[in-house]
């Protein structure tokens, strides 16, 4: 799920950028350290949309560092258990598949893949339906539900299934080509 | 008035779903040592059965027509609240908000409860009120069969697990969530970390080694008793979801908040005639307890469930309505209420309750007699006889009702509908006419009640 929140950051600036373009260079500095980040607990900052507050600046003894609290408004993504996401298969085999909705990787292990889809293994490994009318593939788009997720300090890992009403393919790109 | 009809089945969906869900609640305050004497479980089935019968109703009231402790009861009905079964007022009112509630409870069919002295005395308390939510009910019972079902398959079907694999060589254990740390670029499946053996998915062996034992077995005697559980509650839940289904396409009985059903039953209380309420409490007061709508629907229940309910309230109605069954009570209304009092002789009891039945039956109906007299009106302009004659006529028909009128009965049926206006404004010129008194008095409290009671709650539902 998406949130646009304000968050807050001590950013160090060296002192070669103190001069008229001060601010531009800690929003910048800010943009570069931050985006793409994952927090555990706010999720992957996915995009920052606006500096709210900059406070004043704490020069560090020795260095000449100086020191700002930054506050900003920030989109974050963060997943939950039960939610339902789209995302595109990055890797197919025997015991599962991975899949990648944005920054976050989701495994759905094979006995959360539907019955009566059966792993076929060769050049292109896939999980085919009997009557071959559904498959799954690198690059296939699919819709899953998230069963579990794992937060870590820097790092979220989901698992998901697609053995539920209205889970499964999207969109099958061998059908496309 | 016009959800009477279709309570019953709603009562009888609240009482099987006690019955399912509620019968080993036990009310219990968790510092109070759990002795057999103070076992009250099934408790709240008795407090659900005794709230199906009744609507909005004042909680003391209640505690005392149970002979509960109003502490117990209030521990009871929250309980309830929280289950969504039951919704609740708390308001405060003086006597004569107190007062208001007896007349609309009067009027709703209720007896004024016999704590009246009491009340005058109290100037301003909070008083609670609870009635069930039917509506929300259904949606309850539906949901929480739905989730214990869904919940048993998901756990069959091992759905929304955490896959869990194991190397069999170091027997080191992973979870679905390392999966992105063991996946090998050169095969298929996962390696161990360790000693890079293969992992084996931890169900794929419950599948292979159904007849081993240990940890397996454990697992299938698990999925056995889960089975098992399913095909129980399948069995045992069967009637809950027939009425469930019955009830599914009848529109829930809707009392509305405390408020409106006090308005709307206060507005039929007066226009009604003031001896109605008289008579009604004179006929209830004793007992002290509100008890509405046991009239028909109360047969039903006794034969539907043959359970036995709590204390001498229900042992009450029961015996009064095996003495008096529909069909005759239909019979007596045209008569006199001499006649009437002749067949209630029986006892004090059962003079009560003939007293409260005729109400019922008055009210239920009250069409056909309207129809007699509107047919005996017409005929009267008609003939342009005299009033004289038109009271004869009156009364020979009262006596032969049964066999001759049956093909103008309809007529009279149509009339009414078209011309609902005209059947009350003749109502009021009816003192006109030279009706017997005992005639006209005990049908006019009937007819004012009911119709008053119509309009109004046709106002509030719009409003």
């Amino acid at each position: 799920m998406f949130f646009h929140i304000v968050l807050e950051r001590n950013m160090q600036l060296h002192p070669r950028h103190f001069g008229p373009h001060l601010r531009d260079k800690l929003v910048s500095k800010l943009i570069k350290d931050v985006e793409g980040t994952c927090s555990g607990r706010h999720g992957f900052v996915v995009a920052i949309t606006g500096v709210e507050d900059i406070g004043k600046g704490l020069i560090r003894e020795g260095t000449g560092y100086v020191t700002f609290p930054v506050k900003y408004q920030c989109v974050v993504f963060r997943p939950f258990k039960g939610e339902i996401l789209e995302a595109v298969v990055t890797m197919v085999n025997k015991m599962g598949f991975f899949a990648e909705a944005g920054p976050v990787q989701i495994f759905v292990s094979n006995h959360l893949i539907p019955d009566d889809m059966e792993f076929q293994s060769g050049d292109v490994p896939n999980y085919t339906t009997s009557d071959g009318s559904v498959k799954i593939q690198k690059e296939s788009e699919v819709r899953l539900k998230i069963i579990g997720t794992r937060v870590d300090a820097t790092e979220i890992f989901c698992i998901g299934t697609i053995k539920d009403d209205f889970l499964g393919v999207i969109s099958d790109p061998g059908a496309a080509v | 008035m016009s959800t009477i009809p279709s309570i019953e089945p709603f009562n009888r969906l609240v009482r099987l779903a006690a019955r399912a869900f509620y019968d080993d609640i036990s009310m219990k305050g968790d510092n109070q040592p759990k002795t057999s004497r103070g076992d009250n479980r099934g408790m709240a089935v008795v407090v659900l059965d005794a709230l199906t019968r009744r609507q909005w109703v004042r909680e003391e009231d209640l505690a005392k027509a149970l002979k509960l402790h109003s502490k117990q009861l209030r521990r009871i009905l929250r309980f309830f609240e929280e289950e969504k079964l039951v919704t609740r007022d708390h308001r405060k009112e003086n006597a004569k908000g107190a007062k208001v509630h007896n007349a609309a409870a009067a009027a709703a069919g209720d007896g004024p409860p016999g704590t009246k002295e009491g009340e005058e005395k109290v100037k301003m308390h909070t008083h609670s009120y609870c009635c069930l939510d039917y509506a929300q009910i259904c949606d309850v019972v539906r949901y929480r069969i739905h989730r214990m079902k869904k919940k048993l398959k998901d756990e069959l079907d091992s759905r929304n697990t955490i896959q869990h694999y194991i190397c069999p060589s170091c027997n080191k254990r992973y979870s679905a969530f390392d999966a992105l740390q063991l996946v090998s670029y050169t095969d298929e499946y996962f390696h161990c970390e360790n000693c890079n053996g293969e992992l084996v998915a931890e169900s794929d062996k419950l599948a292979s080694e159904e007849m081993g034992d240990g940890d397996d077995n454990v697992r299938k005697r698990r999925r056995e008793k889960l089975k098992d559980m399913q095909q129980r509650i399948e069995e045992q839940l069967k009637p809950l979801v027939a009425q469930l289904d019955r009830v599914k396409n009848l529109p829930p009985p809707e009392f509305g908040s405390l408020q409106t059903w006090e308005r709307a039953n206060v507005g039929a209380f007066a226009n009604g005639d003031p001896s109605a309420a008289d008579s009604s409490r004179n006929s209830q007061g004793q007992y002290g307890t509100p008890m509405p709508y046991m009239g028909e629907t109360k047969v039903e229940v006794e034969i539907a469930d043959g359970v036995k309910e709590e204390g001498a309230e229900s042992g009450k109605n029961g015996s009064e309505l095996k003495v008096l069954p529909p069909w005759m009570i239909k019979d007596g209304m045209n008569l006199t209420k001499e006649q009437r009092g002749e067949t209630s002789k029986v006892s004090k009891l059962d003079e009560e309750s003939e007293a409260k039945d005729d109400k019922k039956q008055d009210s239920k109906d009250d069409q056909s007699i309207q129809e007699e007299y509107i047919k005996a009106y017409y005929e009267a302009l008609r003939k342009k006889q005299e009033e004289e004659e038109a009271k004869m006529r009156m009364q020979q028909e009262g006596e032969t009702f049964v066999s001759d009128s049956q093909s103008e009965r309809q007529v009279g049926k149509k009339y009414k509908r078209e011309d609902e206006d005209e059947g009350i404004e003749w109502e009021e010129q009816q003192p006109t006419g030279n009706a017997t008194e005992q005639y006209k008095l005990a049908d006019l409290n009937a007819e004012a009640q009911e119709s008053g009671d119509d309009e109004d709650d046709l106002e509030w539902e719009e409003g």
